[in-house]
C-alpha cells in the first residue's frame, strides 16, 4: 500500500478537534522513515502529545490521511479499526509519567506483559525480555519491585516493555519530563542506542538540549507545525523560538550573544573561541553582586543542627545534616533522587521531626507539638508536583482555602488572594477552574494557594519539575519578585543553574551533606570532580569556561551564569 | 508517608508456599479460610492457630512484614472485640460497671471472633505475601474461565483485581501528601470541630479523585499502546504447572479441613 516500504508513518493534510471547537491538530503533515529519529517540541497545550497519540495509533484524526506501518488506517477522517489494531502492534509508546504504565510490581512481569498481550511464546517472550532488560541495562533488577526503583529506573522499565514488542516506530512522550539530570541523561543514550537498530524514535520534549542529537526536529504551535527541519536549521529561528514559547540551546545563545558563527554545539563553540588569542592575562573579578549571608549577625530562620532522620521500615534518609538560613537569602539544594532533599524540608516544615539533633524555625524547636505549630505557621511548603493538590471549583476559591482555615474576616481573605494572585501573575484568571488553567498556571495557582498564607519562608521540592520552557519562566520570575520582597528561599533543585543564582548551595548524597557554601565555593574547581561523580555536574556557563581554559585561555574567574561568562570572555578578548 | 499502606505487597523470598501453583494457592488458602471463619469450639481455634503458624513459618516471611500488612486492619479487630466484650450478655458476670457488664460469654465471644479473623487476615495477606500480581491474576483468569465461558467478564476482573494491587501505594502516597499540603494551609484533618473536620476531607477527596482520574487516563493509554485486548489470544510468560509439591499442600489442607470439622 505504502509508496515507499521504508517510508512507516505517514500524516498528511491531518487535523484534530477535542470537544468544544479547541483544535489540537491543524493540518499536520509529515513523514518518519525507518532508522529515523525526529524531535518534537512546542509549549504546552501546542498538540504535541496529541500528535504523539496519533502516530502511535492512538487517537484517529477528524480530517486527513494516515498511513502506520503500511496500514492505512484512516482515510479522509475515517478510521479503519482493524487496521488500526493491526498497526498497533507495530508501534510502541513511552510517556511521561512511569507510574500509570507499569501494571504489575515485579520488573520482569511488567516488560513481559506486551509480549503476552501479542500472544507470543513463552521462549520468546522470555528472549525478549533478557534482551531489552539488558539494552536498558536493568537486567539487575528484574526481579524487583517498580515501587523500590527510582523514577529514572522506572521509566527505562516502561522503555524496555515497549521495546519488548519489537516496534518499528517507538514514540517516546516527554519520558524525561518527571526525571532527575541523571535519569534523563540514561534515557538519551538508550535511545542513542537506539536509532543504531533501525527503530524510527518519535521524541517529544521540553529540553531543546535533547532535540540536538535528533536528525529532523518539528515545532508545534496550537496544533500546526511552525518549523521543522534539522536542529540546526530550527535553532537558528531564535526569535520565532521565543515567540513560541521556547528558548534554544545554551551554545547557541551564547554563540548569538558573542557575535559568533552560529552554532548550537558547545564543541563547536568551543573550537570557535579557542582560535582567539588571549591578549589579557589575569582573572576576573570575583562576583559582586553576592550577598555575603555568613556572620551578619542576624538571627537565622532557620537551623537545623546535626539532623538525622529514618523512615520506618527504611534505611537512614538523613544523617547528621546541619544548615542555617539567614533571614531573606535563597539557599538551594541540589541532589540525586534518594539524597535526602525531601526529607530535608520535610523536617524544615516540621511534617516530620529529626531522630537526632534539631530544627529551629525562628527559635521554634519542632521537636515539640507547639514549637511545629510555630514552625507551620512561618513556613510555607510547595510540594512536588502541588497542582496535584487543586480541589476548588475556581482559582480564587483554591486560594482562599488557607486563608479561610485560618479564620481571617473576609475582606482580610480577599486581599490576602488579591496579593497572591497579583504575586504569581494569575490576576486575570480569579474566576477560572484551576483544571483549565496550563500546566505551568496549574502550579502558579498551588503556589498562590501557599503564598496566601504570607509565609516567611518558602520552601520549595523541585518547583520547575515537568515545566515548559514558558512555565519554568513563569515561575523563576515570580520567585524573583518574593526575594525581591524579602521572603526566604529554600529549594530543592535539579538545575545546576538555578543552584547558581542562589546565595548559598548544599549538596547531598545519600543523606550526607557532601559540600555546602555560595555557589563559588561549592562550584569551585576542586569540587568539580566530587560533583560529577555523584552525577551532578556544574553550570553549563562554568563548563564552557573550564573547556575554554583547558584550550589554552587565562583564567575567566569561574563564571556562573551566561551574563558572566560573556562579561568575562569579552573582558579576556579586549 | 503516614499513611504507608502495606496490604497486598509482593514479598520475595524462596519458600514451598512461594513455589505453589498460584491456582492450587488460592484454593487452599480459601477453603482453609472458610473453614477458619467456622470456628466454634477451643480445640478447632488451637488447631486453627497451629496451621496458619505452620503455614507462616514454611512461607518464610518475617513476621513483621505480615504484621504491617494486617495493621490498618488492627484497629477495626480491636472494635470488634471491645463490642462483644459489652454487648454479649451471656454466661456468668463477671465485671460490672453501672450499665454496662461484662460475662464470660462476653469475653470468649471476643476471643473468638479476635482469633478468628485474625488467622484469617494472616492467611489472607500470606497469599498476597507470597504471590505476585501477575501469578495471582494468572490465577484468578484461570479459576475464572469457567465465567468468560458463559459471557461473563472472568479474565477483566482478574486483571482488574491485579491492577487495583498494584496502584494501592501509589495512591496511598497521594493521599498522604494531599493531606500534608491541606494540614500546612490549615485544613489539616486532626483540627477543629467535628463539622470542620469533615469539611476538611472535601479537598483532600476532590484532589485524589482529580488524581485517580488522571492516573486511569495514563493507564488507559499505556493498555492500548501495549496492544492489551483483554484476555483472547494472550499468551503467558509464566508457566503454570502442577507438582507434587501442590498435590502436598492441597492433601495437607484438606486434612485441615477435615480436622476442624471433625473437632466440630
Amino acid at each position: 500500500m505504502a509508496a515507499s516500504t521504508d517510508t512507516l508513518v505517514r500524516l498528511s493534510h491531518v487535523s484534530l478537534f477535542y470537544e468544544g471547537g479547541v483544535t489540537a491538530l491543524d493540518d499536520v503533515s509529515l513523514e518518519l522513515r525507518r532508522g529515523e529519529r525526529v524531535c518534537v517540541l512546542g509549549a504546552n497545550g501546542s498538540g504535541k502529545s496529541t500528535l504523539a497519540s496519533v502516530i502511535c495509533g492512538l487517537l484517529a484524526p477528524d480530517e486527513g490521511e494516515v498511513e502506520l506501518v503500511d496500514e492505512l488506517v484512516c482515510a479522509d477522517g475515517q478510521p479503519d479499526l482493524e487496521a488500526y489494531r493491526r498497526a498497533r502492534r507495530s508501534l510502541g509508546l513511552v510517556f511521561q509519567n512511569p507510574d500509570d504504565q507499569i501494571v504489575t510490581s515485579v520488573v520482569e512481569d511488567d516488560v513481559a506483559f506486551g509480549p503476552e498481550n501479542l500472544g507470543l511464546p513463552r521462549g520468546e517472550i522470555a528472549a525478549r525480555v533478557a534482551r531489552e532488560l539488558h539494552r536498558v541495562a536493568m537486567e539487575d533488577y528484574a526481579q524487583a519491585d517498580p515501587s523500590r526503583l527510582s523514577g529514572g529506573q522506572r521509566q527505562r522499565v516502561c522503555i524496555a516493555g515497549a521495546l519488548a514488542m519489537e516496534p518499528a516506530v517507538l514514540v517516546l512522550d516527554e519520558p524525561g519530563s518527571l526525571l532527575d539530570v541523571r535519569g534523563r541523561s540514561a534515557i538519551v543514550r538508550v535511545m542513542g542506542r537506539l536509532a543504531a537498530t533501525g527503530t524510527a524514535l518519535v521524541h517529544v520534549t521540553h529540553f531543546m538540549e535533547e532535540a540536538l542529537e535528533a536528525d529532523r526536529v518539528i515545532v508545534l504551535d496550537h496544533g500546526h507545525v511552525a518549523l521543522a527541519g534539522t536542529p540546526e536549521e530550527v535553532f537558528s529561528h531564535g526569535e520565532k523560538l521565543g515567540e513560541l514559547g521556547l528558548e534554544v540551546p545554551f551554545a547557541a545563545r551564547l554563540s548569538q550573544r558573542l557575535g559568533l558563527p552560529w552554532t548550537c554545539d558547545e564543541s563547536t563553540l568551543v573550537r570557535e573561541l579557542g582560535a582567539v588569542p588571549d591578549s589579557q592575562k589575569g582573572s576576573m573579578s570575583s562576583r559582586p553582586h553576592t550577598k555575603d549571608v555568613r556572620g551578619s549577625g542576624a538571627v537565622p530562620d532557620l537551623q537545623v543542627e546535626h539532623a538525622s532522620f529514618s523512615y520506618r521500615l527504611g534505611s537512614r534518609a538523613l544523617g547528621d545534616v546541619s544548615l542555617e538560613v539567614v533571614p531573606g537569602t535563597s539557599t538551594a539544594i541540589v541532589g540525586q533522587t534518594g539524597s535526602g532533599k525531601s526529607t530535608l524540608l520535610r523536617l524544615v516544615c516540621g511534617l516530620e521531626v529529626p531522630d537526632e539533633g534539631r530544627v529551629l524555625v525562628r527559635g521554634n524547636d519542632t521537636s515539640t507539638r507547639r514549637g511545629r505549630r510555630g514552625a507551620r505557621r512561618l513556613v510555607g511548603y510547595v510540594m512536588q508536583h502541588p497542582e496535584r493538590q487543586l480541589f476548588a471549583e475556581t482559582v480564587e476559591k483554591d486560594v482562599a482555602f488557607g486563608p479561610r482555615n485560618l479564620g481571617l474576616p473576609a475582606d482580610e481573605v480577599d486581599r490576602r488572594v488579591t496579593r497572591a494572585l497579583e504575586l504569581v501573575g494569575l490576576a486575570d484568571r480569579r474566576g477560572a477552574s484551576p483544571f483549565k488553567l496550563s500546566g505551568g498556571q496549574r502550579r502558579l495557582c498551588a503556589l498562590a494557594g501557599i503564598l496566601a498564607m504570607e509565609p516567611r519562608i518558602l520552601v520549595l521540592d523541585e518547583p520547575t519539575a515537568g515545566l515548559d520552557p514558558r512555565g519554568r519562566a513563569m515561575l523563576r520570575s515570580a520567585l524573583a519578585r518574593l526575594r525581591g520582597l524579602g521572603v526566604t528561599l529554600v529549594q530543592v533543585t535539579h538545575s545546576m543553574e538555578d543552584a547558581a543564582r542562589a546565595d548559598r548551595v548544599m549538596v547531598l548524597d545519600q543523606g550526607r551533606v557532601v559540600v555546602s557554601g555560595t555557589p563559588t565555593e561549592v562550584f569551585s574547581a576542586g569540587n568539580e570532580r566530587r560533583l560529577t561523580e555523584i552525577g551532578l555536574g556544574i553550570p553549563r556557563a562554568l563548563r564552557v569556561a573550564r573547556a575554554l581554559e583547558r584550550g589554552g585561555w587565562p583564567s575567566l574567574g569561574d563564571p556562573l551564569t551566561t551574563d558572566e561568562l560573556v562579561a568575562a570572555i569579552r573582558g579576556g578578548e579586549s | 508517608m503516614a499513611l504507608r499502606i502495606d496490604i497486598g505487597q509482593y514479598y520475595a523470598a524462596d519458600s514451598p508456599v512461594h513455589r505453589m501453583d498460584a491456582r492450587v494457592k488460592l484454593l487452599c488458602a480459601l477453603s482453609a479460610l472458610v473453614a477458619v471463619f467456622c470456628v466454634t469450639n477451643a480445640p478447632q481455634l488451637i488447631a486453627g492457630t497451629a496451621f496458619v503458624l505452620a503455614v507462616l513459618f514454611a512461607a518464610r516471611v518475617p513476621g513483621s512484614r505480615v504484621l504491617a500488612s494486617v495493621r490498618p486492619l488492627v484497629v477495626f479487630l480491636a472494635m470488634l472485640s471491645l463490642f462483644n466484650l459489652v454487648f454479649v450478655r451471656t454466661g456468668d458476670p463477671l465485671l460490672s460497671l453501672g450499665p454496662v457488664s461484662v460475662t464470660a460469654g462476653g469475653v470468649w465471644a471476643a476471643a473468638l471472633y479476635t482469633v478468628r479473623f485474625s488467622l484469617a487476615l494472616v492467611l489472607g495477606s500470606l497469599v498476597l505475601l507470597t504471590t505476585t500480581p501477575t501469578q495471582l491474576s494468572d490465577a484468578l483468569d484461570s479459576l475464572l474461565s469457567p465465567l468468560s465461558r458463559v459471557g461473563l467478564p472472568g479474565h477483566e476482573i482478574a486483571m482488574v483485581f491485579s491492577l487495583m494491587l498494584r496502584f494501592v501505594p501509589t495512591l496511598a502516597d497521594e493521599a498522604s501528601a494531599i493531606m500534608d499540603a491541606q494540614a500546612l494551609r490549615g485544613g489539616g484533618l486532626d483540627e477543629g470541630g467535628p463539622a470542620r473536620r469533615v469539611r476538611s476531607v472535601v479537598p483532600v477527596v476532590v484532589a485524589l479523585l482529580a488524581s485517580g482520574l488522571r492516573h486511569a487516563d495514563g493507564l488507559a493509554r499505556a493498555l492500548d499502546a501495549r496492544c492489551y485486548e483483554g484476555g483472547a489470544g494472550r499468551t503467558h510468560y509464566h508457566d503454570q504447572r502442577l507438582t507434587h509439591r501442590d498435590l502436598i499442600a492441597a492433601t495437607l489442607t484438606a486434612a485441615f479441613v477435615l480436622t476442624l470439622i471433625f473437632l466440630g
